[in-house]
């Protein structure tokens, strides 16, 4: 249960989805991973220890770097405890919403 | 010696392009995509504090009773269907103007902590499952 606590704090922050994200599309180091932010460097590091206790990233020394890895299991985790209702309910109002963003675009179109 | 079974709450945000009062009515309304109403197969619907409504969605009935209707900002009702084994679960819903915009916050509670009650398999949140199909 701490673990699944630890990956939802985790996940709770934009720099760290995006940190994911960029993560999901294959290793890479700490400079490079640090590169997109507009923060401070050790901003970036305090970021990535709580990545790394929710089990979410893996550091590998190669050579004189340090390669930071994605680890996806935790994430298949918390998916799991999804409820049912709540897709349902996300369903629901994605569609409730799309009405509403089809319906301005097409009020704007007109005048 | 009884237990009070063990429930799970969740909450859902999503900001809605339209005034206030237009998105709480179009929330009551079958005519508007997204609501459970437009969704529904067969529905009834007395959308006023202590009204009833049922409505079934692949062959599954759903009941509940409006236990608050203040127009434009929050309603709640219960819910029951045979997801719920037997427990009445609460949905709230607020709507809150933001600008132009309507936030609205959906939380469904006291929802029975169990397996059957979730869906391990198939799981998966609007977010997260961005993340998972790179995995």
């Amino acid at each position: 249960m701490n673990e699944l606590t630890d990956v939802l704090a985790a996940i709770s922050h934009p720099t760290r989805r995006a940190i994911i994200d960029r993560l999901a599309k294959g290793p890479a180091g700490f400079l490079e991973l640090a590169a997109p932010f507009d923060t401070a460097l050790n901003a970036v590091t305090k970021h990535l220890k709580v990545l790394e206790r929710a089990g979410l990233i893996t550091r590998e020394k190669r050579g004189r770097e340090v390669v930071i890895s994605l680890r996806g299991e935790p994430l298949r985790q918390v998916a799991g405890w999804v409820h049912e209702y709540e897709r349902f309910w996300n369903e629901r109002l994605d569609e409730f919403e799309r009405h509403f963003k089809d319906k301005k675009h097409k009020e704007q179109k007109k005048t | 010696m009884t237990q009070s079974p063990k429930t799970i709450q969740f909450t859902v945000e999503r900001t809605i392009p339209a005034p206030l009062e237009e998105v709480f009515d179009a929330w009551l309304s079958p005519k508007i995509p997204g609501t459970i109403w437009h969704a529904a197969e067969k529905f009834v619907l007395d959308a006023t504090v202590d009204g009833l409504f049922f409505w079934t969605i692949r062959g599954t009935s759903h009941y509940g009773r409006f236990t608050e209707m203040q127009r434009p900002g929050r309603m709640q009702h219960t819910w029951m269907s045979p997801n719920t084994s037997g427990l009445e679960s609460t949905v709230t819903v607020t709507f809150t103007q933001q600008g132009k915009s309507t936030l609205m916050t959906l939380v469904h509670a006291g929802l029975p902590d169990t397996d059957g009650g979730r869906s391990h398999e198939n799981g998966w949140t609007y977010f997260l499952g961005m993340f998972l199909e790179q995995f």
